[in-house]
């Protein structure tokens, strides 16, 4: 090792002992001024660790979570970044203090997520033996600018790692076109018609048109989105037979869904421990990544079936009578899963919604016009009140108005304080929709309220 | 009274959440008592453009140009330019706006026909425009202050044949130099703002459909509604932005 790597371990050790003292978040900022004494730090770090990475637009967290649970029931201790920093700065700081000052990672295994658009710095350095890319949809286009253009960021990073092996989304045109044209050995997940219940695509799809010729494709199916079973009428380009395919939702409820899965020949019930169509697709990912990781396929099940997320995934807080729940958005594929699960919900609830338009939310905040806001208009009573909050409160507001929602139901809060105040007083459910750094900002005012861990903690 | 709007490729135009201008439209006439259909046509549909009050076109993606110029030049872009000249209303957003005009040229200088029923024309720029921004419409659109969102590396020159919008108070607008926002023609509106447009602009909204109303019953005047929700998103945006 040299002496620019053993500096830049140092760095982050001392900036990050620093950090904690103050009680601050950040774990981006020690892995940034490291990356500037030792360029190179993460593939120093990492060399020899067998890792798994995980990108896209959406399930990033989750899925990571779901095979890192995989790797530490069977006894693996993993380098992962928790937190959510998953950019080349974040995920140097988390492998920095992984590290002796030697630069040898204490973990023999890694399950880290990656920004799409950091893949390119990132995959060079980290050298996963297993890539897994859940989806591509529309997401803060203010700074990825079109979805094609964040499969080129992917492709990219790729290119830098012809050994390792992809885990694709089966039924996301986008996603799987990189087994196309690279040399890389890919497998899939999906999700089979058997248990799909659409015919056609959403009126707003972020893949209509074929990804190698721009024909419009043919659909046998559609889970969500634009996920399903494409086929290009010309050119063939199609939908690839998924190795871990989902074969049928038995039943879904709002802790989770008992689904069936084949794994190679063998179909076998799945318990998902979070809610939701796309959840059930992380599950698929993270099952196939972890068996192709050499893991057995019952730990991968149970670990699927037993992980906890928290950090805003359907993060439970225990407060007002019935608690809250905390489910993170930040684009429409997400927001529609989420606005589609409370479609679902028996009983009244309150729901709390905050929309924020720093840098890490996307600044342009025009994507709620994409989602379809207009299934909360027929809930009738179940919607007991929506409360609107964040930076953007006020654009959320009108949305809502001109989706349908009742005006009377609809009320204003900025402060985060009285939020907090106005929820525990709360007699319903109450579910609380955030953007990520109003999640940040608002979920430690819940856990200074109702106790909890701090993101650093991880 | 009634109005009837057709959506131009909502299919392959629906970025930056476009399509909450059709809502917007909607349901302000809605709320109004005036009956309202909406046609959507996307690529391969034949709509019959002079017998709609109201034409939308939205902004897309790079990725479905070809497929949509194509379809383009199969004949409608003349029905555009002949309801244009009828009078048809029609607001074009980004994408959209551009199409409109006569060309557009990237940045290392290939040229691409557009529909050519404005006087204006775009180059690509390899400095994208991008962020919240505000303008003031001119007094022959009604004058309100609009906010909005930009995201461009076009840079639109309107022709002599044109008018702007509107006057750039912050932010880039139409080429980031001459301060004007978007183009006026007969009864076209043209213009960057994403946001989308409407909802938080509801003067201009009005202003938009009193224009389509007009043209088919003369005089009209449009009952005021309750904006509460509307000014508060405008007014926000607004004071952020120094207005």
């Amino acid at each position: 090792m040299n002496i620019r790597a053993f500096l830049g371990i140092v760095t982050v050790h001392v900036l990050h002992f620093g950090i904690r003292l103050v009680h601050r978040g950040g774990t981006a900022f020690p892995g940034r001024i490291a990356l500037k004494i030792c360029p190179n730090l993460l593939g120093v770090l990492s060399r020899g660790v067998r890792t798994v990475a995980i990108t896209g637009t959406n399930g990033k967290t989750t899925s990571a979570r779901m095979i890192e649970q995989a790797f530490s029931d069977s006894g693996m201790d993993c380098v992962a970044n928790r937190s959510g920093a998953n950019l080349l700065s974040g995920i140097t700081t988390e492998f920095a203090m992984r590290c002796t000052l030697s630069g040898k990672c204490k973990s023999k295994w890694a399950v880290i997520e990656c920004d799409e658009a950091a893949a390119r710095r990132v995959f060079p350095q980290l050298r996963p033996e297993i890539v897994v890319v859940t989806n591509l949809f529309r997401d803060q286009l203010d700074r990825y600018g079109e979805v094609t253009h964040t499969l080129e960021n992917i492709r990219e990073g790729l290119k830098s790692v012809p050994e390792a092996l992809l885990c694709l989304n089966a039924d996301c045109s986008l996603c799987s076109s990189l087994a196309e044209d690279l040399p890389n050995k890919a497998l899939f997940f999906g999700v089979e018609k058997s248990a799909a219940h659409e015919t056609q695509p959403p009126e707003i799809s972020d893949a209509t048109h074929c990804i190698r010729c721009r024909t419009h494709y043919d659909y046998d199916y559609v889970t969500y989105g634009h996920l399903g079973g494409f086929r290009c009428p010309k050119c063939g380009y199609s939908r690839h037979a998924a190795d871990v395919a989902v074969t049928a939702i038995d039943s879904t409820d709002s802790a989770g869904s008992r689904v069936r899965i084949r794994i190679g020949k063998t179909e076998q019930p799945v318990r998902v421990n979070l809610p939701a169509m796309y959840n059930i697709y992380n599950a698929a990912g993270a099952i196939a990544a972890a068996t192709a990781m050499g893991l057995p396929a019952g730990s991968a099940i149970n670990a699927v079936g037993s992980f906890h997320c928290g950090f805003g995934r359907m993060e439970q807080f225990d407060i007002g009578e019935k608690g809250a729940k905390m489910m993170l958005v930040k684009n429409p594929a997400g927001c529609d899963q989420v606005l589609e699960f409370l479609s679902d919900m028996d009983g009244e609830f309150d729901l709390v919604m905050c929309l924020n338009d720093n840098g890490a939310d996307g600044t342009d905040v025009s994507w709620i016009w994409d989602a379809c806001f207009e299934k909360l208009s027929i809930l009738g009573d179940r919607l007991h009140t929506v409360t609107v909050s964040g930076i953007r409160a006020a654009d959320l507001w009108v949305r809502l108005k001109y989706a349908g929602v009742a005006p009377e139901k609809i009320s204003l809060e900025r402060d985060y304080e009285l939020l907090t105040q106005k929820i525990s007083q709360m007699d319903k459910p109450v579910y609380i929709v955030p953007t990520y750094t109003a999640m940040l900002d608002f979920r430690a005012h819940l856990i200074k309220k109702c106790g909890g861990s701090d993101f650093w903690e991880g | 009274m009634n109005l009837k709007i057709c959506h131009m490729y909502p299919d392959v135009l629906n970025l930056y959440g476009d399509r909450g201008n059709i809502l917007c439209l909607r349901r302000r006439l809605e709320w109004r008592g005036i009956d309202v259909t909406v046609e959507s046509a996307g690529i391969g549909a034949r709509p019959h453009l002079a017998e709609c009050d109201l034409v939308f076109i939205g902004g897309g993606q790079d990725f479905e140009q070809e497929v949509l110029l194509e379809d383009l030049h199969s004949g409608k872009d003349e029905e555009v330019k002949a309801s244009i000249a009828d009078g048809v209303t029609f607001l074009a957003i980004c994408g959209g706006y551009q199409m409109l005009g006569t060309y557009y040229e990237t940045f290392d200088g290939h040229r691409c026909d557009f529909i050519g029923a404005l006087d204006l024309y775009t180059v690509g720029s390899k400095q994208r425009m991008i962020g919240n921004y505000m303008f003031t419409c001119t007094p022959e659109s009604g004058g309100s202050t609009v906010v909005g969102f930009e995201n461009h590396s076009g840079r639109t020159h309107l022709g002599p044949g044109v008018k702007p919008l509107g006057t750039v108070t912050s932010g880039f607008g139409n080429n980031g130099e001459d301060k004007t926002e978007g183009a006026r023609y007969k009864n076209v509106f043209a213009t960057y703002s994403h946001g989308p447009l409407l909802p938080k602009n509801p003067e201009l909204c009005d202003f938009i459909l009193k224009t389509a109303l007009e043209r088919k019953y003369g005089a009209v005047s449009l009952e005021p509604l309750n904006d509460e929700a509307e000014r508060a998103a405008h007014g926000e945006m607004a004071r952020r932005l120094g207005g």
